[in-house]
């Protein structure tokens, strides 16, 4: 081989590196369905949710962690099939992780406290969507959080709005909307993606 | 720069394994076999040998009773990888 192909080779090689953003639009697609159906039936069926004192807790807590465990799996799943794991997948992996975990602990102490954790986990939500929509440049995760954001600061100006519309509101744009466009990318939007994704790899 | 690593990278399958490992944390046998285009057993020989020079990891473990190697790239890998694609750059 030559130089010239040495470095043929090695170009090739790296090009054939790309960040599969399927499975995370499946997992801002479900864990949207999942919130919003939760949220719609306790707020149309509050006396079957809130039928005991810790109903509702449990409710809140036991349907949201067989979906990690679902998603656990699935994630698993896609990526043995992918069959490798890039640095970009390997930095949303842990945030996203890190935000599983920051959930399970605000559920935790606002059942000790009692207290509403709706648009404190909304908070949280926004600051992970920023954080992946700037990390993968994906603008619609971005805006979505950024709006997620504004509208859980107004819920905290704005106290007497029902906290599950706010959820099922703050849902629906700030995570069902780019998950969507996320999973199902208009073919311009990829291809700019994956041109900057191959820009950052020639550098 | 290394003449062993030199030699070794010379190699096409090496060469397109060791460039693929430097873009990714972790990669299955499978995936190296579709970047490398190679067949399998020519690939194990390679791969035996970028592990015994130092360059990569390989890691067996089961998942779900299956039998399962990772594949990742070490620091001495990354390091002699960069040498040698700088050392590249340089004939351009």
């Amino acid at each position: 081989m030559t130089k010239e192909e040495q470095l043929n080779v090695i170009n090739n090689a790296i090009k054939q590196t790309k960040t599969n953003l399927k499975p995370m639009g499946f997992n801002l697609i479900f864990w949207s369905v999942v919130i919003i159906a939760m949220s719609l039936f306790h707020y149309f069926f509050p006396e079957i949710v809130q039928y005991s004192y810790y109903s509702a807790a449990i409710y809140w807590v036991s349907i949201p962690l067989i979906g990690m465990v679902y998603t656990t799996y699935y994630n698993i799943r896609s990526g043995i099939k992918i069959g490798y794991e890039t640095q970009l997948d390997r930095v949303i992996r842990i945030i996203w992780s890190v935000f599983g975990l920051a959930w399970i602990f605000t559920v935790g102490i606002s059942l000790v406290y009692n207290v509403n954790p709706v648009q404190d986990v909304l908070f949280l939500l926004s600051i992970v969507l920023i954080m992946t929509g700037l990390i993968i440049k994906f603008h619609n995760i971005t805006i979505g959080g950024v709006g997620l954001l504004i509208f859980t600061v107004y819920t905290y100006y704005n106290p007497g709005l029902n906290l599950l519309l706010v959820n099922v509101i703050g849902i629906t744009f700030g995570m069902l909307i780019p998950g969507l466009s996320l999973y199902y990318p208009k073919a311009d939007v990829m291809l700019h993606y994956f041109h900057v994704v191959e820009e950052e790899e020639e550098l | 720069m290394n003449k062993e690593i030199e030699k070794l990278l010379f190699n096409p399958i090496r060469l397109k394994t060791i460039s693929f490992l430097i873009t990714v944390e972790t990669c299955t046998f499978k995936a190296l076999l579709d970047v490398t285009d190679s067949s399998k057993g020519n690939l194990s020989i390679q791969l035996k040998k970028l592990n015994e020079a130092g360059l990569i990891k390989i890691e067996k473990y089961f998942q779900k009773s299956y039998p399962t190697t990772d594949y990742s790239i070490t620091k001495k890998g990354k390091k002699s990888f960069e040498e040698f694609y700088n050392q590249l750059l340089t004939y351009k």
